[in-house]
């Protein structure tokens, strides 16, 4: 259940570029194909991930890229390794027009800024620069467009900014 | 502008007047439910006391452990990970129900899904809860936050309001119109939303199905979806929980996202292609008449309860499962399984050559009889995405029982009309 390994709070502003842009109803599992949704080594993943969609992922994706998804995004029963395998190779957050809930509600916990962004999917083409102000929801591109989206709520904002809900809890509530 | 019952019920659960669509807040749920699955509870009861320092709970009777997977290979590993949640249970006082059957119709049979309680699970199917005008929430892995804290911070959802009428035809049940309107209103058509129902239909609809097609909510987008309690619903409640509810109704002008109507008479069996329940996916099952089948179930938290056996049974009445195809019956609780003995229904399925096997959740996610690679199963489970039952090779469509039923008697997918003539 717990993620391989720990990811810092992202920065106020997270500046990178599009690593990919998935379409409507996309199922997370299949970033590392169904038959790796079970593993959580991240060495491992990371032989596996968008193998379906650009075998070069892996070796070009930098700290502060995002990916961005069409409606629905995480639609399915949403496992946690494929987030897992992205945030590795420093995937900073995800932008898309819509969340499935299961999905948003997972990842949230797990501390990554999933933002609500109507348009950005068809505003953006792998590759594009951006600066994301997470906590406003405001999308800057290279050209000087701003995009806003949906600004999460004052406690996504706290689980968000603590690391993910286990460490937000455990700052409110440990008797440790 | 009033509320719907969605934002009455989390209201009255986090001790306020009035919640609207939209607000954040703490919710104390009345049950938080969970069953043993490793790398879930096993973690959270530890970090409960590792890492949150928690040696007693304020309110054990809260917490609900149901032991529902893994039951049926017996080894030691399988006993060793249910031990766990025993010792854990006993160190916290709750109260542990093991092998009754699967857990989201259990705590139905147990009294905890009541009209206008709050229930939270980290699996969404808890909504199946909503039959009797409970809110059942899946929250995945912020059951923590619920466990350690009591309460859970939430956006109150809005609600899509369903009038149904009619009733539903022979061959037809909910499991048809969960899937026509995912395929109406798409795989998102109520995300984050809960779905209300109400109106003749729905009063007209046997518990099991309202609780097969509240169970589905989460392939709609929704986050759970609630039936208003009618008699039926309340002489459930009261039978097995006493009057320890207070029933929830939404307000005439309630506010809604949007309202949809159907007419339960309208919907034809459907079925939907290997992949997942999304919208593209949903066909009528007459279109896909032809298609081979190897293997057929029928169980799981949504269509496995007594009127599915029933419908079972009158399709497979005085026929046989083709040759070739291995029918796997799982009711959906052992009260279930007495029921259908008694009333001479697993007779029927038996003497038409169907395996009948102990009430878990262990077809339904690939643990028992595994599907082979080139398989293709016609199931009533709740998912079909690739390597949910087994082989990530083997190809699974999904139907209601009475399709199930019939396509196990052809050999290929089939409506039940066209087995029984009805």
């Amino acid at each position: 259940m717990s993620a391989a390994r720990e990811y810092p709070p992202p920065p106020d502003v997270i500046t990178g570029r599009v690593a990919w842009v998935f379409g409507d109803d996309f199922d997370i599992d299949l970033v590392v194909g169904v038959e790796n949704i079970k593993s959580y080594d991240a060495d491992f993943l990371r032989g596996v991930v968008m193998q379906a969609y650009d075998p070069g992922f892996a070796d070009r994706v930098r700290p502060g890229d995002v990916i961005v998804g069409g409606r629905n995004f995480g639609y399915g029963h949403p496992h946690y390794p494929p987030m897992v395998a992205l945030r590795d190779l420093g995937v900073a957050a995800v932008l898309a027009e819509s969340f499935s809930p299961g999905f948003w509600r997972g990842e949230t916990h797990n501390g990554m800024p999933l933002i609500t962004v109507p348009g950005i999917a068809g505003a953006v083409v792998t590759g594009d620069a951006l600066r994301l102000d997470w906590r406003t929801a405001a999308v800057t591109l290279d050209d000087g467009r701003t995009l806003r989206g949906v600004p999460p709520s004052d406690r996504v904002v706290r689980v968000v900014e603590a690391g993910g809900s286990l460490k937000l809890l455990l700052a409110e509530h440990s008797r440790t | 502008m009033g509320a719907t019952m969605a934002e009455k019920i989390l209201a009255r659960a986090a001790g306020v007047e009035h919640v609207r669509a939209g607000e954040n807040l703490p919710v104390r749920p009345d049950h938080m439910i969970a069953y043993d699955f490793p790398g879930y509870t096993d973690v959270m009861f530890r970090q409960m006391h590792d890492d949150f320092g928690i040696r007693e709970l304020a309110d054990p009777g809260r917490y609900v452990v149901f032991i529902d997977h893994m039951l049926t290979r017996g080894d030691a590993r399988e006993e060793e990970v249910h031990q766990v949640t025993r010792d854990w249970c006993a160190f916290y006082g709750i109260t542990l129900h093991e092998a009754r059957g699967i857990g989201h119709q259990v705590m139905a049979e147990l009294g905890y899904a009541r009209p206008g309680n709050f229930l939270v699970h980290f699996d969404g199917h808890v909504s199946g809860a909503g039959a009797f005008g409970a809110l059942g929430w899946g929250v995945r892995r912020d059951l923590l936050e619920a466990w350690v804290t009591g309460e859970i911070f939430l956006d109150v959802p809005a609600s899509t309001r369903f009038e149904l009428t009619g009733e539903f035809r022979p061959g037809v049940d909910s499991r048809d119109l969960v899937h026509r309107i995912i395929g109406d209103h798409g795989a998102d058509g109520c995300a984050h939303q809960v779905m209300e129902f109400g109106g003749p239909g729905a009063r007209a609809m046997a518990i099991d199905h309202r609780q097969g097609l509240c169970g589905m909510a989460m392939f709609t987008g929704a986050v759970s979806a609630v039936f208003e309690p009618d008699s039926t619903a309340l002489e459930y409640a009261r039978r097995v929980a006493g009057d320890g509810f207070v029933p929830q109704y939404p307000d005439p002008d309630a506010d809604y996202r949007a309202v949809h109507h159907y007419d339960l008479a309208s919907i034809v069996p459907q079925v939907v292609l290997p992949g997942s329940a999304r919208s593209a996916n949903t066909r009528d099952a007459a279109d896909l008449d032809g298609t081979a089948v190897t293997r057929a179930f029928i169980g799981s938290c949504a269509s496995g309860r007594i009127e599915d056996i029933r419908a079972a049974a009158l399709v497979l009445d005085g026929r046989n499962v083709a040759p070739g195809v291995e029918l796997n019956v799982v009711p959906t609780s052992d009260a279930v399984h007495r029921q259908a003995e008694q009333e001479g229904l697993l007779d029927v399925l038996r003497a038409a050559g169907a395996h009948i096997a102990r009430s878990s959740c262990d077809f339904c996610f690939g643990y028992q009889k595994p599907l082979q690679p080139e398989e293709n199963c016609i199931s009533t489970g709740v998912l079909n995405i690739s390597g949910r039952m087994g082989s990530t090779g083997a190809n699974i469509y999904m139907g209601s029982a009475s399709t199930v039923a019939a396509s196990a008697v052809a050999g290929t997918i089939v409506p039940a009309q066209e087995v029984t003539g009805r």
